[in-house]
């Protein structure tokens, strides 16, 4: 995602819906990685207020803050059925993840088809390279390499990332790749490109690559923008399991101080 | 500046974020500068920067006493423009507690291992509590994550082990005694409230901001075990006695009734 979910107030909630629905689970296990914002708790408040009233049984992994439960990062992440990287500092976050053995982790989940979905930082830290303005000025940042190339994001609302993102791709320093507004993301399956979503009207996903002749070339590429309701995922049926669900989390709290 | 060795305070746990209200500890490290009204620098990483810690910095160290700053890295655009310039500026360069292998990695990723490093040997005085502690050793043993504690490698401008929290936490000694055995290097094990003052890498003595706070050296004992020996530990309260202040350990307030702690996330969120 180039922007946008849960983690941007009063935003709408069909792009964490399409998540969940990737997942062809009727009550998959989410598990929100707030690593590039240094654990922030409004981050995870916000990813509680949205994921709690669904069907689903979320839980966060904190690596800042103490955790009582005795399970082991890498085992929880691969438990999942779907991880959602939230936003903030790009390197600060491969970097800790990198110590903390969740670099591998997430390869390991991603071989074994947990969705792996995120947005901004969350989003970039997939491919090859990003973006990153999380230093100040923008700059080229390696991620875990997933996916082959690159992503910017922010393509919308921080317009100074673009120019920034064609010369890295232009001068080699990023692999050609996309650059996504947001409230656009892009979904990748077995490593291609497989369609562009949006949860608003005239989001933009632009794929850019080098023209060879130290410039770029860039395409517009077709974006699907997701109903409201369409991946509301038999909502009355699963509301009655909700409150049942809440109770047996309430019982194991996981990751949760 | 001062000429001023090098110099690390590692505090077993104490100080503003642990002790709200006693400020031997803190007041100790200030003293340490040799400078009425030093530069300090505040390095909240271990907790992710987080916001109510750094607010409780700026409290604890109030423009009043010295010239307070704080770096964040997970906020950059936010902070000071060139990291290393302002860490080397500065006389006391203040740790805060968290988790110890987040730290690193952040710390890693902008270069800020090697900048206190540089700090370090040119003089600024390096103190902190918790991972603010451990950081420092060459091993460490961490309980970050509720169970056994796990061990860690530090930045190693100390060539020995550390473990804090060392007496009130349930299987922190224990899990020292037995790394030591297994090949951690001599080390030292400190209780909340007590703290090392290292000149250089010796440790020139314990202090403490409340009395009966306790550190010990353990070391193999050549025979497959391990020896601990308890170290004289100066309480620096009886200081603020002779000098007719009020022994400030003895209003020493639990974390949990301090108002500036409420906005704190609850638990031990800022353990190691």
């Amino acid at each position: 995602m180039g922007g946008g979910g849960f983690t941007r107030p009063g935003s709408s909630a069909a792009l964490d819906r399409f998540v969940l629905s990737l997942t062809h689970k009727p009550v998959p296990k989410i598990c929100f990685v707030p690593t590039a914002s240094g654990d922030q708790r409004d981050q995870a408040m916000r990813f509680r207020e949205r994921f709690d009233a669904w069907p689903c049984e979320p839980s966060i992994l904190w690596l800042f803050h103490l955790a009582r439960d005795r399970v082991d990062p890498a085992e929880h992440l691969l438990d999942q059925d779907a991880i959602y990287v939230g936003g903030g500092s790009m390197r600060n976050m491969l970097a800790i993840w990198r110590e903390h053995g969740i670099a591998q982790a997430m390869r390991g989940a991603w071989e074994s088809g947990v969705v792996l979905a995120g947005l901004s930082a969350g989003a970039m830290c997939w491919f090859e390279g990003g973006l990153s303005m999380s230093g100040g000025a923008p700059e080229p940042v390696r991620g875990l390499g997933l996916l082959g190339g690159s992503l910017s994001v922010h393509l919308d609302s921080e317009p100074e990332r673009i120019s920034a993102y064609r010369a890295a791709i232009s001068s080699g320093s990023l692999g050609p790749g996309y650059a996504a507004d947001d409230c656009a993301a892009l979904l990748f399956e077995d490593g291609a490109l497989r369609e562009c979503v949006a949860s608003r009207e005239g989001a933009r996903v632009v794929a850019v690559r080098g023209d060879g002749a130290g410039g770029v070339d860039e395409v517009d590429l077709p974006v699907r923008v997701l109903s409201e309701v369409e991946h509301g995922r038999h909502a009355s049926k699963d509301l009655s399991a909700v409150s049942e669900l809440r109770a047996l989390r309430a019982a194991r709290r996981r990751w949760e101080e | 500046m001062p000429a001023r060795p090098p110099q690390i305070v590692a505090f077993g746990g104490g100080g503003f974020s642990m002790e709200w209200g006693n400020t031997l500890l803190d007041d100790h490290v200030l003293a340490l500068t040799g400078v009425q009204h030093p530069r300090v620098c505040f390095l909240p990483t271990a907790s992710g920067d987080a916001d109510h810690y750094v607010v409780r910095f700026y409290r604890a160290f109030p423009a009043s006493r010295c010239d307070p700053s704080h770096i964040s890295l997970f906020r950059r655009e936010t902070g000071v423009g060139d990291p290393r310039a302002h860490l080397l500026a500065q006389d006391l360069i203040y740790v805060g507690g968290g988790s110890l292998v987040s730290l690193l990695g952040t710390w890693r990723a902008h270069g800020i291992d090697q900048v206190l490093r540089e700090a370090w040997g040119s003089g600024v005085v390096l103190c902190g509590g918790s991972a603010g502690s451990l950081c420092w050793f060459a091993n460490a043993v961490s309980a970050f994550h509720e169970g056994e504690p796990t061990r860690i490698e530090g930045l190693g401008f100390l060539p020995w082990s550390n473990a804090v929290h060392y007496d009130e936490e349930c299987g922190r000694r224990e899990a020292f005694l037995r790394a030591v055995a297994d090949g951690f290097p001599p080390g030292y094990g400190v209780g909340d409230a007590a703290a090392l003052h290292f000149v250089g890498t010796e440790l020139a003595e314990a202090i403490c901001s409340r009395p009966g706070a306790s550190a010990a050296h353990v070391c193999r004992d050549g025979d497959g075990g391990v020896s601990e020996h308890r170290l004289p530990v100066r309480y620096l309260g009886e200081e603020a006695v002779a000098l007719g202040k009020r022994p400030a350990g003895e209003e020493a307030v639990a974390l949990e009734d301090c108002p500036a702690a409420q906005a704190a996330p609850p638990g031990r969120a800022l353990a190691a």
